[in-house]
């Protein structure tokens, strides 16, 4: 019995000694862009390890929102992701259901082409579209763009979906048709209610995941107040000498803030559906 | 033929509610229009010459045999691969120790899962540019970069992360791994928590150590995910472009121009839209390959 109480302490402190490792490894780097935005111009070329500068300002956030524009680009990174997510819930919503209920030759032969589209670069869908919105003159619109981004998220939405439609008893919607309902009418007044956490985690996620998108916009958007974080940052750290790197750290902050945020307030649902997302499809 | 195949060929059986034709209408629309016709155009520019400043084409194989002819294709492959492979190795094994920690912490209510799960979550869902910005900042090869300062205060030597070939692919693979092992890990709990608690006791009557439930029970009962995580992170890897732009930009000369970045600059900087459809199809195949891996392993799962 003694033993195995050495034993499990043992193992509690390899647990903290994985832990400390990846506290430091995780932590570290945003723990240090988070020191070097609040540094002033002077303090981010000492060779100490101070985190918390001696002079801590605020002035690079003001910098970096008003003069470099970033208010623009993280309003235009927000409109993007909602619209994209959006989009994609609409148009997956209903396909996800068809695959989840409805027996039909090559159900699960599209649903692995769904799959097989997650796995396609955006680069790939990205470089045709190019030519072809440059002559119809919808390169440069946010409204082509986020029709791409819809594309882009389709996949991942579908099969989330799809995951929490089939943990819906099928019962539940035939109940509703038996009582009159069409099966439209099922699917939006029982099913779909029923799945508003798988719907309001399949949005979470795929609005991270489009407030991080840069492949699309890279190469659709050359108008600059029309450019997400994501470009904006990115054109930043190309003009700006590396004297003010605690400026652009700042800038760094701000584009991750809202995804970190948004990630760890709704984790319980995201965690859970992505898991189920790779393993169960 | 049951009866209900036979009614989808009447035009109202065909758009009935119990047929899947408009359910499944606006994703077929989204997916021929944005992913059939470019994969269709990135075919046939592939046998063109065709190129983004001249509206004129003509059909032709030598922008085939020319791209894999270059001598720089190879170097491209090589750096892809060296790449994939090392976030393959790495992301698995910090992934799984991670996992392991965090499944025993919450198993044994020790404080700081949640906290730790978080954290290295934060890292997946930063916009990769971001992630990018964040590596060049603390691997900046002056001595105030961060890893160098750390170098410094245990005494070694300035490293020069970023500028010389084989160091900035270590750095690159270094921010890749900070940004992936996040997925793994979480695949990986999931998979440590389906293990039945039951074969660690009956392990434990018959006198096996910790390790040998590890070596026995846990690795052979992950072996279906570890497989699926590979599968994904490979093809992750290979469509990271945003994270290596604002960290290496590809340099120094092409040590860090993977598959998808040497695309992009064929075609955006070459200005070849034929040659840079070749690499495209390359990646198209190498995605549809990867599929029919992971449907396999999926259908041997029992998931679909």
């Amino acid at each position: 019995m003694k033993s195995r109480k050495a034993q499990n302490r043992l193992g509690d402190a390899m647990t903290y000694l994985v832990f400390l490792f990846a506290l430091l490894f995780f932590g570290g780097p945003l723990l240090w862009l988070l020191s070097l935005s609040i540094r002033t111009q002077q303090e981010i070329f000492i060779t100490s390890l101070r985190l918390i500068p001696e002079d801590p300002t605020f002035e690079n956030y003001t910098e970096v929102l008003y003069t470099a524009q970033f208010s623009v680009f993280l309003i235009n990174s927000l409109k993007l992701a909602l619209a994209g997510s959006i989009g994609a819930l609409v148009v997956s919503a209903p396909a996800a259901y068809a695959f989840s209920r409805l027996t039909f030759r090559g159900n699960k032969l599209f649903l692995v082409g769904v799959l097989g589209l997650q796995m396609i670069s955006p680069l790939v869908v990205v470089i045709p579209l190019y030519r072809y919105f440059d002559r119809l003159n919808l390169v440069d619109s946010h409204f082509s763009t986020a029709m791409v981004y819809i594309a882009i998220l389709i996949p991942l939405a579908t099969w989330m979906l799809k995951g929490f439609f089939d943990g819906v008893p099928p019962a539940l919607d035939e109940a509703a048709m038996v009582d009159g309902c069409t099966r439209f009418g099922a699917f939006r007044r029982v099913t779909l209610p029923l799945i508003l956490p798988g719907l309001t985690s399949t949005f979470v996620l795929t609005a991270i995941l489009a407030w991080g998108e840069f492949v699309v916009p890279y190469v659709l958007l050359s108008e600059p107040s029309l450019f997400p974080i994501s470009i904006g940052i990115l054109n930043f750290q190309g003009n700006y000498a590396s004297n003010s790197t605690n400026v652009l750290a700042a800038g760094g902050v701000l584009a991750m803030l809202p995804a970190i945020a948004t990630f760890v307030i709704l984790q319980r649902f995201i965690v859970r559906a992505l898991t189920s997302g790779a393993i169960k499809g | 033929m049951t009866p209900a195949t036979k009614r989808r060929f009447s035009p109202r059986g065909l758009m009935g509610e119990n047929r899947p034709t408009l359910w499944l209408a606006p994703l077929l629309a989204v997916v021929t229009l944005f992913y059939l016709y470019p994969a269709f155009e990135v075919l046939r520019y592939s046998i063109t010459n065709a190129s983004l400043l001249d509206p004129d084409y003509e059909y032709t194989l030598e922008t085939f045999t020319r791209v894999l002819g270059d001598p720089v294709l190879y170097k491209v492959l090589r750096t892809t691969a060296i790449f994939v492979v090392a976030s393959i190795v790495l992301q698995l094994l910090f992934g799984l120790v991670i996992a392991v920690a965090v499944n025993r912490a919450s198993k044994r209510r020790l404080p700081g899962m949640v906290f730790m799960r978080s954290l290295v979550l934060s890292a997946w869902v930063m916009p990769g540019v971001v992630i990018g910005i964040v590596w060049a900042i603390i691997l900046n090869d002056a001595d105030y970069g961060l890893a160098n300062l750390l170098l410094g205060t245990v005494g070694l030597g300035s490293v020069p992360w970023l500028s010389t070939p084989n160091t900035a692919l270590m750095s690159v693979i270094i921010a890749n791994v900070w940004r992936g092992t996040a997925f793994s890990m979480i695949l990986q709990y999931a998979g440590l928590q389906s293990i039945p608690e039951e074969l660690y006791e009956a392990a434990e009557v018959d006198g096996a150590g910790t390790l040998q439930s590890f070596w026995y029970i846990t690795l052979p009962q992950l072996r279906p995910i570890l497989m699926i995580n590979i599968i994904l992170i490979t093809i992750f890897t290979l469509n990271t472009f945003d994270m290596i732009l604002p960290l290496t930009g590809g340099g120094p000369g092409q040590a860090t121009e993977v598959l998808v970045l040497r695309t992009y600059n064929v075609i955006f900087q070459n200005f070849s839209l034929a040659g840079g459809s070749v690499l495209a199809v390359a990646m198209l195949a190498i995605a549809m390959a990867l599929t029919l891996i992971y449907q396999r392993l999926l259908r041997s799962e029992g998931s679909l």
